[in-house]
């Protein structure tokens, strides 16, 4: 066997190894480029929030644009337009959050405990229609509480609630903190579900058997132990979504904007509509304050452990069930009768209304498939054809689907070779800088995102070319959001990829580049194919993101659809928002096929 | 071939020294063990070899090479080094079957296929795995795996070996059969091969030397037998052996130059060491025991009779003494009996008890001339 030998030092380098490993080129290049797309628009935003700009003009005779100004700091915080600026919708947004925080909290809670704990049958089927208002796009619940309860005080045809009871609905149900609360938690509770099924899943049961032998009642327990487990956990889901519902935009907007109810984020919306750019910056600021101090919050409950992210999910556990008795059958009864409520009747609430000729009137002979099927009529709905004959709207489709995939793709592989650098040079403080760096993203709520790379990319710096109302902003903004997520799922994946697995690739000879091509990527593959699944849902369903950086070129449905509903094209929007719906719907079941099923079986063998 | 040499090798993580200026040489086709406590900088020192840690001072050589020197700023990446490594893992890759495990350092070398076809059947042939090339690792023993780890290793012909702890995770009777086939691939490619253990028999059984570290330094580097023999220090005659050798510690007996005791027993150790205080060191099997009350020696109690297979080990002591003695498994000694007991003093070991090295009596130095 000693036959032909090996050469020995095929060639040999000079230690620079800090440069000569390709690796450490790429972090610093990931570092200058995040830093750019992450931390140079933050700041950006500051300074134009403290800058004079163009249309400052209309409400100061001093402006003088691109001047240094306290003036929106001031206007904002004490002006005579404060209240209604900052304070008002401040005041809307905490309410709007708490109340419908503590509505999904203990409707999530509640159904956490049924799932995780009892024995209630169905929970295959329930599982997922619990999650399914999650999934669909938050406006979508937005859009079947308008439905039902629209009141032609504002305008437009009768919902559901007058065509039926014969009188309007009163406004408060119409508009305002009772509906947007309500559809907030409706669009929440399974986050909270999530959360909470998750700390429900790793008490163990032992705990509780401890207790009732020592002759403690079923309520004691819950009382005394099974919720002071549970509390962080609980207090962490609170302000997790609490963060998450100040962030939303649309969802109010329908529901307050035609009483002129306004939250933070509507506000950064529609003082940008007015082209009061700056004032749109400093509530954007404080939109990121709110949801900075409310992660920083929720981090104390939780501990370091689980710093990020949204779901600790409940996967896997088996822990004793409580048997629910006589109470069985009622209690699957009312858990179904919820979950179709809140996931399915919204759906189909918004599919009848778009085949309504004339929307608010019941009946056979009101029914057409003009909005979907129907070429341009100049009677209905100013001319425009049904979704599935307008140019517009399968332009928007095929955007939706182009940016989902290259957004997808592009995240999840930035995200891998990110996960990579920060799990293999975890003792080089540039790596974790790297690390945080990508998960500043998850910061900012989405609309002030959006924001900052308004002012960010309006004009060309250097090399890089004025981007916006480019598909290229909207896919770099979709990508830059996503890196907290696929980042993790990244790191997931490369964790469990040993050590030693490409040592030994290292000593066959294998460069960086060949040992991520044939080592890393391969087995991180499935971990990373399932998050890219994620992304491309995510991305395709994502609206107030991208809502300030479109441009009638690269319109997505989610924003036609926005459109439609801002214009009251009940039909039309509504036919959108499902086609949205329906695809994110399939985009899960994929997941949840590649999760439980190839996928799976594939990772067997690897381990 | 490749002969390896390490000159004041230095690694820390941080404050800690892992290796702490290691120097070595080994010859070609040699099969050196590391031996030692866990954590000692066995793994440490076969990575730098390897190249997967970049030392921080010293120099390694590898045949006519230097594959690293801090001085020179050298350092030449692990695969270009002319090294195979198994690991305790076996890091086998398992997205691949074994065909393609043991393919891919041919790949990285470009061989053209047909030789390459031809070598991997070859080795797969070798280790006995002609049938399963087409298997993932996954779907393989334990054993098995192994053989493939062990025939990656092969296919690139390599001229040193390293393995860390390629065996522990078999159970004994595998590990025996393994043993035996390793021997025999670094015999048939003389290939050079730093072998880390931490079990002895292994250790004594496979090396051409031994080399046993402590806290990042190399405390001895001996053949297996001269380890077992004669053991430089207490701490490495405590290391090694099973039941543990027998370290008495003596004071010298006024008059008599070769004679020391302490509050229960005394010795006669047959020369003079010069030193105020010794520790004498006596293999179990270096104790003669003997019922026949006229029989040089002195009195012990036995405490407790253990047998184990073909031998017994006794326990035994005498005042607060206490020894451990190696008999024949056909002993009839029972415990509370009392028994003469005297050391064959040619076979043990004297050390100074205030540096704790071995200090050479006359007769092995003129034995060792010779
Ligand atoms: N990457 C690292 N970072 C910090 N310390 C390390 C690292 N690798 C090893 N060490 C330390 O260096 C010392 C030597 O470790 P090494 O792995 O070489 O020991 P070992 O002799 O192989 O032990 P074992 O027999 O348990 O495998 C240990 O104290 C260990 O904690
Ligand atoms: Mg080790």
């Amino acid at each position: 066997m000693s036959g032909q030998a090996a050469p020995l030092a095929r060639g040999r380098f000079q230690v620079s190894r800090l440069w000569a490993d390709p690796v450490n080129l790429l972090m610093l290049i990931l570092l200058v480029v995040l830093a750019y797309l992450v931390l140079w628009p933050f700041v950006q935003l500051v300074i134009h929030s403290f800058t004079w700009a163009e249309g400052d003009r209309r409400v100061s005779r001093d402006a003088v644009p691109g001047a240094f100004t306290w003036f929106h700091w001031l206007q904002a915080t004490t002006g005579p337009i404060s209240g209604k600026m900052l304070y008002g919708p401040l005041v809307n947004t905490l309410k709007t959050g708490i109340a419908a925080t503590i509505i999904a909290l203990l409707a999530g809670g509640v159904l956490a405990w049924c799932v995780v704990r009892s024995d209630m049958p169905g929970k295959r089927w329930l599982q997922p229609m619990l999650t399914l208002p999650y999934i669909v796009p938050s406006f979508a619940i937005a859009l079947a509480w308008e439905a039902v309860f629209r009141s032609p005080k504002v305008g437009g045809q009768p919902g559901l609630y007058e065509s039926f009871l014969g009188a309007a609905p009163p406004e408060w149900l119409s508009y305002g903190t009772v509906p947007i609360s309500i559809t907030l938690a409706m669009h929440y509770f399974p986050f909270a579900y999530l959360l909470v099924s998750g700390a429900l899943a790793t008490i163990d049961s032992q705990m509780e058997e401890g207790a009732l032998i020592a002759g403690a009642g079923r309520l004691m327990i819950l009382r005394r132990i099974t919720f002071p487990v549970v509390a962080p956990a609980f207090a962490a889901a609170f302000i997790l979504t609490f963060g998450k519902t100040i962030g939303q935009f649309a969802l109010p907007f329908l529901l307050g904007a035609p009483t002129q109810f306004h939250t933070v984020a509507t506000m950064v919306y529609a003082n940008l509509a007015l082209g009061l750019d700056s004032m749109a910056f400093v509530l954007a600021i404080i939109l990121i304050a709110m949801s900075l101090v409310s992660i920083w919050m929720a981090n104390r409950f939780v501990g370091k452990k689980s710093r990020r992210f949204e779901t600790i999910s409940g996967k896997g556990f088996r822990n004793r069930v409580i048997p629910l008795g006589a109470w069985k059958w009622p209690v699957f009864a009312g858990v179904a009768l919820f979950a179709f409520t809140v996931g399915v009747l919204p759906l189909i609430l918004l599919g009848v209304q778009s085949v309504m000729l004339i929307d608010g009137f019941y009946g056979l002979e009101n029914l057409t498939w003009h909005f979907w099927t129907g070429t341009s009529n100049p009677d209905i709905a100013f001319g425009e054809p049904g979704v599935l004959h307008n140019s517009l709207i399968l332009g928007a489709a095929w955007n939706t689907i182009r940016l989902a995939f290259i957004s997808a793709v592009i995240a999840s592989v930035v995200g891998l070779v990110i996960a990579y650098i920060v799990v293999r040079r975890d003792n080089n403080p540039l790596a974790r800088a790297l690390d945080q760096l990508a998960f500043i993203p998850f910061l900012f709520p989405t609309i002030a995102f959006g924001a900052m790379y308004l002012t960010l990319f309006a004009e060309p710096v250097g090399p890089i070319p004025a981007l916006y109302g480019t598909f290229t902003l909207l896919v770099l903004i979709s990508v830059v959001s996503r890196l907290p997520y696929s980042v993790k799922t990244g790191m997931t994946a490369v964790t469990q990829i040993g050590r030693e697995l490409e040592e030994a690739a290292e000593v066959a000879g294998a460069g960086w580049g060949m040992r991520f091509r044939r080592i890393v990527m391969p087995l991180a593959g499935p971990g990373v194919l399932s998050g890219m699944m994620v992304s491309f849902v995510g991305v395709m369903r994502e609206l107030s993101l991208i809502i300030l950086l479109i441009t009638p070129s690269t319109r997505v449905l989610m924003t036609v659809g926005f459109g439609y509903a801002e214009e009251g094209m009940t039909q039309l929007s509504n036919a959108l928002v499902l086609i949205v719906a329906v695809l994110t719907i399939i985009g899960e079941l994929i997941l949840w096929w590649i999760g439980k099923g190839r996928i799976a079986r594939l990772r067997e063998k690897q381990t | 071939m490749a002969k390896i040499t390490v000159r004041n090798l230095t690694k820390r993580y941080g404050d800690m020294v892992a290796l702490d200026d290691v120097s070595l040489e080994i010859d070609s086709g040699e099969f050196l063990v590391l031996l030692g406590p866990s954590g000692c900088g066995k793994t440490t020192l076969l990575r730098c070899l390897a190249g997967l840690e970049t030392p921080d001072e010293g120099e390694i050589r590898i045949g006519d090479d230097i594959v690293f020197s801090s001085e020179r700023k050298i350092e030449v990446a692990p695969g270009k080094r002319g090294l195979g490594m198994v690991f305790q893992s076996y890091a086998l890759w398992p997205h691949m079957t074994v065909r393609d495990n043991l393919k891919f350092g041919l790949d990285v070398l470009k061989i053209a296929k047909k030789p390459s076809d031809e070598r991997l059947d070859r080795v797969l042939e070798d280790v006995g795995l002609g049938a399963l090339g087409a298997r993932y690792p996954s779907e393989l023993s334990g054993g098995q795996q192994q053989r493939v780890a062990l025939a990656r290793l092969l296919a690139t012909q390599p001229q040193v070996f390293l393995m860390d702890e390629p065996l522990s995770n078999l159970d004994a009777r595998l590990r025996m059969d393994m043993r035996v086939e390793l021997k025999r691939f670094q015999a048939e490619t003389g290939a050079t091969t730093v072998y880390v253990t931490h079990d002895q028999t292994e250790a004594m059984t496979m090396s051409t030397r031994v080399v046993v570290m402590k806290d990042g330094r190399i405390l001895q580097i001996s053949p297996p037998q001269q380890l077992y023999r004669q053991p430089e220090s207490t701490f490495v005659a405590d290391f090694i052996g099973m039941p543990r050798i027998n370290l008495i510690e003596l004071a010298a007996d006024k008059g008599r130059a070769t004679s020391y005791s302490n509050t229960d027993i005394s010795i006669d150790l047959g020369w003079d060491p010069g030193l105020e205080r010794v520790i004498v060191g006596a293999r179990p099997e270096d104790i003669n025991l003997s019922e026949d009350r006229a029989a040089p020696g002195e009195d012990y109690e036995v405490g407790a009779v253990l047998p184990n297979g073909p031998e017994t080990i006794v326990q035994l002591s005498r005042g607060v003494t206490s020894v451990l003695a190696r008999v024949g498994h056909d002993t009839s000694l029972l415990p509370g009996q009392m028994v003469r007991l005297s050391y064959r003093s040619e076979a043990i070991n004297v050390y100074d008890a205030r540096t704790r090295s071995l200090v050479t009596s006359p007769v092995a130095e003129v034995a060792a001339a010779s």
